[in-house]
């Protein structure tokens, strides 16, 4: 692993109390929406973007709290781009795996889009990362939630409901989060030819990732060289220089299927081949294995995920509409629709709106939920359509 | 808001706790922390899943009754005497609660309340049983000739309670031949000739205990353990007269009083200090508890030379010469054996050489058989029975019943195992099998004080 | 209280019912269920008084469900006649989570323990609730796959109560609690309809239901049926016991180990009194005369695990481990983990009572709170051992004495007060695995101001805005009473 960038600035408890006050004041002291905004690199994920100039934008300070490699846990501000997260934590041989698309974005706004990374198949979902977080409610109450131990059942599971919340239960100011040392090697692969990539993995132990594309399968495999070696040897795995980009384009969006239907929709995104979408995206495709052919989608085995990408909103539409066949959905990562019209409905008109395309489920609860952290609403209003 | 910031804490009484109506140790009533590790070794809980018939939820309504002033009425009756006594809890327990004498303790209150209003035909019934059959074993051996007989004249339904627990076809054929063991070969090869029953006495290297029912329905498994025992060269005596019921199933009945008669009249029908063997697990753990239950030194003397068979012949298992079978069987532990008495290893040693054991993935969970517990309280001892069978046929990899045999200590396991369609054999009879007819038995001499390898393998 | 704030009627509480409630409330459950499954004799009802903690209620019926239906059915008569439910499994929680308060229908799951359902492909399995831990773990073994979390109760606890309790274990250190294994459950809501709660589509839209229902000790339904995750069986497997003369340098090879980059399948810590009555019970091999061992797992493949145990053995002897054994086969891995996990049945030899803490506290702080300990214990004269998954910093302190001791219990509890206050004065928690429930909920306001304890309150009533599951656990009483800081007038709703 190659160090991305500098290291976070320290940042005192004192300060974020302080920031913590401020946020509350001014949520206090005002009417309206309130938006916390970090790096917008996941600005377009879910439901309408708000508009900013009617908002209380609030902002989450940036810089370590606390971090002792021996504890395995790290604690920042909100604010704190990833990759200077994980710089500080490589001067110590650790990482945090919240594997952000970009790195410039900040560590709770990869939290409130609660998107898991590429290595999740090993490393677990996003939401086994955040112990502790201190936020302010939309009432204005300054809450801690979790704890900062890596073991903790005590009271009610507040991080789980804040990771995925698209900002509209609190505005999280510092965080404490699970690390794990970094593994001394990490390769990416393609997998033999022929071979499916269920199969690929029914030979492994503990890939960290198994994808597939319409170009073959690609592994991720990290820990001992000698050990990964072995794997190889009884995979059939090749390495290569990267692992897949996944696909790109105007349009994107992450499936999410039952892991037992990922091959029906992967096969599926394969019969849309001839849309005016996915079919199309030749030209914005970045070259996987480096032999200049081009994908559409990028499927994640074992956890349910096939990233796609299109040229129009009919391209995602139609793969939405894929997952749904197969009792999964599909969540907007991008494709901007500008605010809502009165009516709840974007200026494209093609239903992508809502960021899900699905109901929630247990909707009654999801309200009563957002009831208990923000009373009035003014949490990133449509972000998630309750 | 309600008193639950007063809540009583049951953990164990405070200071001291009054004397309730069971007779049974207020420290041992209280050892019970209510863990909970005990609910998966019990049988009927497994089967139930109720806290009623799991040994915490006992033992609590144990407490309820002794120390909270509940009745002693048909519920607790019922909740005690759904106990099959198989004593898998006290082997898991951490904190080393001694259930058995809970529950004994509370079957015996159960009894002597019992005594004064259960059913007049009942009692008779189990007076009948208790104690006039099962000590005389004239009575025991003339009841199963009648049984034996109605079977054969169809008189006798194989069922005899409802749904499944069945009884063995008696062999009459057995019965008509008494256990009459052999003298070994003596070193020089002389005999030292005669019988070897009637009175112990150290002239014998071991006295092998026949029992009452066993004696009377499996007597070719005494057969085969006392040719082993002898082929190991062994001087095998037989027990005097009295030397016949044990009273275990006196104790589980709560008939203490009439247990300990019988224990001191089979104390006295071994005098001596030679080993006592004992081929069936239940009969042995009662044997070996006669210390407890009589509480005299000479009980204790007594209780310290009683071996379950494969206890005493696993050291000594290398003077037998058996071919390899190669047969594979599965072990189901007596519970007996495995949980009163511990002994879970010298079965499988005695067999290494002459068959392939398997074991159960089920912690030894007991088979529902318990002794009278079978025919007392059929549904459990059924739902038991099922459970144990379909652990039986995973350990043998998933084979029908009808293509591989069970091994199993104790004639009522063998039996309520047998009336499902298991074969089960007990180890003697396996071991008396594989026997080779043509090697010479080994020489006696060899046998007291340090048993040792036999002559026709390498040092 | 504010008026915006939502009218919370969770925090309520239920009278006692008369006697002509309790025979129409159990002849109704005995409609539903049958009649021989719905029960309300004294002495039955007696047993279902307490799980495996100290504190002790009183159940109005116990009901014994075999189908979702069923389930859904008793908590619907029971809201019917205006009483509370409770869940309950084994009943081995320690934390009274499942003692009954205010007269509540038991619901027991015990009856509802087959595996459903297992795809080796893609490693989970449908249970019923009341599957116990071990047997899952044994049903699947011949697939080469296992359920990874292990508490030490693995074989009489169920996968519901683990579900409700997130239940730890020593392998949780690497693998996570119940929480990162629990993919979906079917769930009979507070209100009596039944809904699935995540599902195998590891991504849900909206709020992470699923992750707030494991772990809410029951008070926000009863999980009918659990997806869980399985494990593949390690190629490779190794247990080494390290052997210390002196308790501060194996606390300090518990955060060696970490910071150097290794973190262990599982990393237990033994006293000296533990490790000898162990010894005494087992014959592991354990050192009589250590002042403290660490049992230490790695797990994994070949390489990374001898890499693994040269780190162990370095670091251990670094801070002068006496020994570092590695367990040379299975006979001995399992001899030396069943010491490990009858650590408490070797407790009940000397003393009869014991009371168990389950604080965490960063695990570079053990030194400290080790030391911090046994002075507690020391001033208020009472026996502590201290048997622990040190990898997490998660501690057992047992406080072990005579309750028939005139005066015990107060210095019992005036030690628990004290090494809880020292676990959260150096930054730790109050629970790592056993959870709140009645036991310590008071002690919740010592982790959590009033507005923490509002939000969590707000969460319980999202599930249940009557209060009818599981009353009056986990959180103290008056949890809602937080004052709002700074809501304004004319607020934007």
């Amino acid at each position: 692993m190659t160090r991305v960038g500098a290291v976070a600035p320290a940042l005192s408890a004192a300060e974020v109390a302080e920031r913590a006050r401020e946020i509350a004041a001014s949520i206090g002291s005002s009417h309206g929406p309130v938006v916390a905004v970090g790096a917008q690199t996941h600005w377009e994920v879910g439901g309408p973007v708000p508009d900013l100039e009617e908002a209380l934008v609030v902002r989450a300070p940036s810089g370590i709290v606390a971090y002792d490699p021996a504890e395995l846990t790290i604690t920042c501000g909100a604010g704190t781009p990833v990759a200077m997260l994980d710089a500080t934590l490589a001067e110590a041989g650790q990482e945090c795996p919240l594997d952000p698309a970009d790195p410039a974005a900040t560590v709770g706004g990869v939290l409130m889009a609660g998107l898991s990374g590429r290595r999740r198949l090993r490393w677990g979902p996003l939401r086994e990362r955040l112990l502790e977080a201190r936020f302010v409610t939309g009432d204005g109450r300054i809450v801690k939630g979790g704890g900062p131990t890596v073991k903790n059942v005590t009271g009610f599971d507040v991080c789980r409901l804040l990771v995925g919340s698209l900002g509209t239960l609190g505005v999280a100011v510092q965080v404490t989060l699970r690390c794990q040392p970094r593994q001394s090697v990490a390769l990416w692969t393609v997998g033999p030819t022929g071979v499916s990539a269920a199969d690929v993995r029914r030979r492994l132990f503990n890939p960290s990732c198994v994808a597939s594309d319409t170009q073959g399968v690609h592994v991720l495999f990290e820990g001992h060289a000698d050990d990964i070696d072995a794997e190889l040897a009884v995979s059939g795995c090749t390495p290569v220089v990267a692992g897949p980009i996944g696909p790109q384009g105007p349009w994107r969006g992450r499936i999410s299927v039952p892991v037992t239907a990922l091959r029906a929709v992967v096969d599926g995104l394969d019969g849309l081949d001839g849309l005016d979408g996915l079919g199309a995206l030749a030209t914005s495709m970045v070259p996987a294995a480096g032999d200049g052919v081009t994908v559409a989608w990028l499927a994640e085995w074992g956890v349910g995920t096939v990233h796609v990408a299109s040229l129009s909103a009919e391209g995602l539409l139609a793969a939405r509409a894929l997952a749904q066949a197969h009792g999964g959905w599909l969540l907007r990562e991008a494709g901007r629709l500008g605010p809502a019209g009165p009516d709840g409905a974007g200026p494209s008109g093609v239903g992508l709106d809502d960021g899900f395309g699905v109901g929630l489920p247990d909707p009654q609860i999801q309200r009563r939920l957002k009831m208990a952290f923000d009373p009035a609403g003014r949490l990133n209003p449509g972000r998630i359509p309750l | 808001m309600t008193a639950l910031d007063s809540v009583p804490t049951t953990q164990r009484p405070m200071g001291v706790a009054p004397q309730g109506p069971l007779d049974i140790s207020d420290d041992d009533l209280v050892s019970c922390v209510a863990c909970g590790l005990c609910l998966p070794h019990c049988p009927t809980y497994r089967v139930t899943g109720l806290e009623t018939s799991s040994p915490r939820g006992r033992i609590a309504a144990m407490r309820a009754v002794q120390f909270g002033g509940a009745p002693i009425d048909t519920v607790f009756e019922r909740y005690m005497e759904e106990c099959i006594q198989c004593r898998g809890c006290e082997a898991a327990c951490p904190s080393q609660v001694p259930y058995g004498r809970l529950i004994e303790g509370a079957r015996q209150a159960l009894h002597e309340r019992r005594s004064h209003d259960r059913r007049r035909r009942r009692r008779l019934a189990e007076w009948l049983g208790y104690t006039v059959i099962l000590p005389r074993h004239r009575l025991v051996i003339a009841a199963t000739w009648l049984l034996g007989l109605g079977q054969r004249l169809r008189l006798v339904p194989r069922r005899l309670v409802p749904r499944g627990v069945a009884l063995p076809l008696v062999s009459l054929t057995e019965l008509r031949h008494p256990l009459q063991p052999t003298a070994p070969t003596a070193p020089s090869g002389a005999s030292s000739g005669g019988p070897s029953t009637g009175n112990p006495t150290n002239a014998f290297d071991a006295v092998l205990f026949t029992g009452c029912v066993m004696d009377a329905w499996q007597r070719g498994t005494h057969r085969s353990a006392i040719t082993v025992m002898e082929s190991t060269g062994a001087m095998v005596g037989l027990p005097g007269p009295g030397g016949d019921c044990c009273g275990a199933l006196h104790v589980h009945a709560g008939r203490t009083a009439e247990a300990r008669r019988l224990a001191e009249r089979v104390i006295a029908s071994m005098p001596g200090d030679a080993p006592i063997v004992v081929d069936s697990a239940g009969c042995g753990a009662a044997l070996k508890d006669y210390g407890h239950l009589l509480g005299s030194p000479e009980a204790r003397a007594f209780s310290e030379r009683v071996h379950d068979f494969a206890e005493w012949l696993a050291p000594r298992v290398d003077r037998l010469a058996v071919r390899d079978t190669h047969e594979r069987v599965v072990v189901a532990d007596p519970c007996h054996l495995r949980h009163v008495q511990r002994q879970t290893t010298p079965v499988r040693s005695i067999l290494a050489a002459s068959h392939r054991t398997v074991d159960t993935d089920d912690d030894g969970l007991c088979c529902g058989a318990g002794g009278a517990y079978n025919a007392l309280q059929p549904d459990l001892a059924l739902a038991a029975r099922e459970r144990k069978i379909a652990a039986l046929q995973r350990a043998a990899g998933g084979a029908a019943l009808t293509d591989f045999r069970v091994v199993s200590a104790n004639p009522g396991c063998l039996m309520h195992l047998m009336a499902a369609g298991v074969r089960a054999v007990h180890p003697a009879d396996l071991l008396a099998e594989a026997l080779d007819p043509e090697h010479p038995r080994w020489p006696r001499d060899a046998i007291r004080p340090e048993p040792s390898r036999h002559p026709g393998s390498t040092p | 209280m504010d008026a915006t704030v939502p009218d919370h009627r969770a925090d309520r509480s239920f009278a006692s019912p008369s006697d002509a409630e309790l025979t129409r409330l159990v002849a109704d459950l005995g409609v539903a269920l049958g009649p021989d499954r719905a029960r309300s004799d004294p002495l039955e009802l007696a047993l279902y008084a307490r799980d495996a903690g100290v504190a002790s209620g009183r159940a109005a019926a116990v009901c014994f469900p075999r189908t979702t239906a069923e389930v859904a059915a008793a908590v619907q008569t029971a809201r019917r006649h205006g009483r509370p439910f409770l869940g309950r499994g084994s009943g081995t929680g320690l934390a009274g989570g499942a003692t009954p308060v205010d007269d509540p229908v038991v619901i027991v799951t015990t009856q509802m323990n087959r595996v459903l359902e297992v795809d080796v492909d893609e490693r989970f399995a449908w249970v019923e609730p009341g599957v116990l831990n071990l047997d899952l773990t044994r049903a699947v073994a011949h697939l080469g796959l296992h359920y990874a979390p292990d508490p030490s109760s693995q074989q009489a606890c169920s996968i519901g109560g683990n579900v409700a309790t997130n239940a730890g274990g020593p392998h949780c250190l690497l693998y996570g609690t119940t929480q990162a294994h629990v993919l979906a459950a079917e769930v009979v809501l507070p209100d009596g309809t039944v809904t699935v709660l995540g599902g195998l589509s590891p991504d849900q839209p909206g709020y992470d239901l699923r992750g707030v229902f494991v772990g809410s000790e029951g008070t926000m339904g009863i999980a009918t049926r659990i997806a869980v995750r399985l494990m593949p069986d390690p190629p490779a497997l190794r247990t080494l016991l390290l052997d210390f003369t002196d308790v501060d340098a194996a606390a300090a090879t518990v955060s060696g180990i970490i910071a150097d980059g290794l973190v262990p399948a599982a990393l237990e810590m033994m006293d000296a009194d533990i490790t000898r009555m162990v010894e005494d019970f087992v014959g592991a091999g354990y050192p009589r005369d250590a002042a403290a061992v660490l049992l230490v797992e790695v797990d994994g493949l070949t390489h990374g695990v001898d890499d693994a145990i040269e780190i162990i053995r370095r670091v251990g002897t670094a801070n002068g481990a006496r020994t570092v054994r590695v367990a040379a086969d299975a006979t001995e891995r399992n001899l030396l983990w069943k010491g490990r996990k009858s650590a408490f049945g070797a407790i009940a030899r000397i003393a009869p009572n014991y009371y168990l803490h389950d604080t965490v506290v960063p695990r570079t702080r053990l030194v400290e709170v080790l030391r911090g300990v046994y002075a507690i214990a020391d001033e208020q004269r009472i026996k502590v051992l201290n048997v622990f998954h040190a990898g997490d910093g998660n501690l057992h302190p047992l406080l072990v004495f005579d309750g028939r001791e005139p005066g015990v219990m107060e210095r019992v509890h005036a030690a628990g007060d004290a090494i809880i206050e020292l676990s959260l004065s150096v930054g730790g928690v109050l629970s790592g695995e056993h959870g709140i429930g009645l036991e310590k909920r008071a002690y919740m306001r010592s982790q959590f101001s009033p507005d923490d304890l509002h939000v969590q309150a707000g969460m319980r009533d999202a599930f249940d805005p009557d209060g009818f599951s599981n009353p009056h656990k986990v959180l103290p009483a008056g949890s809602r009473c937080g004052d709002v800081q700074s809501l304004p007038e004319g607020v934007w709703v």
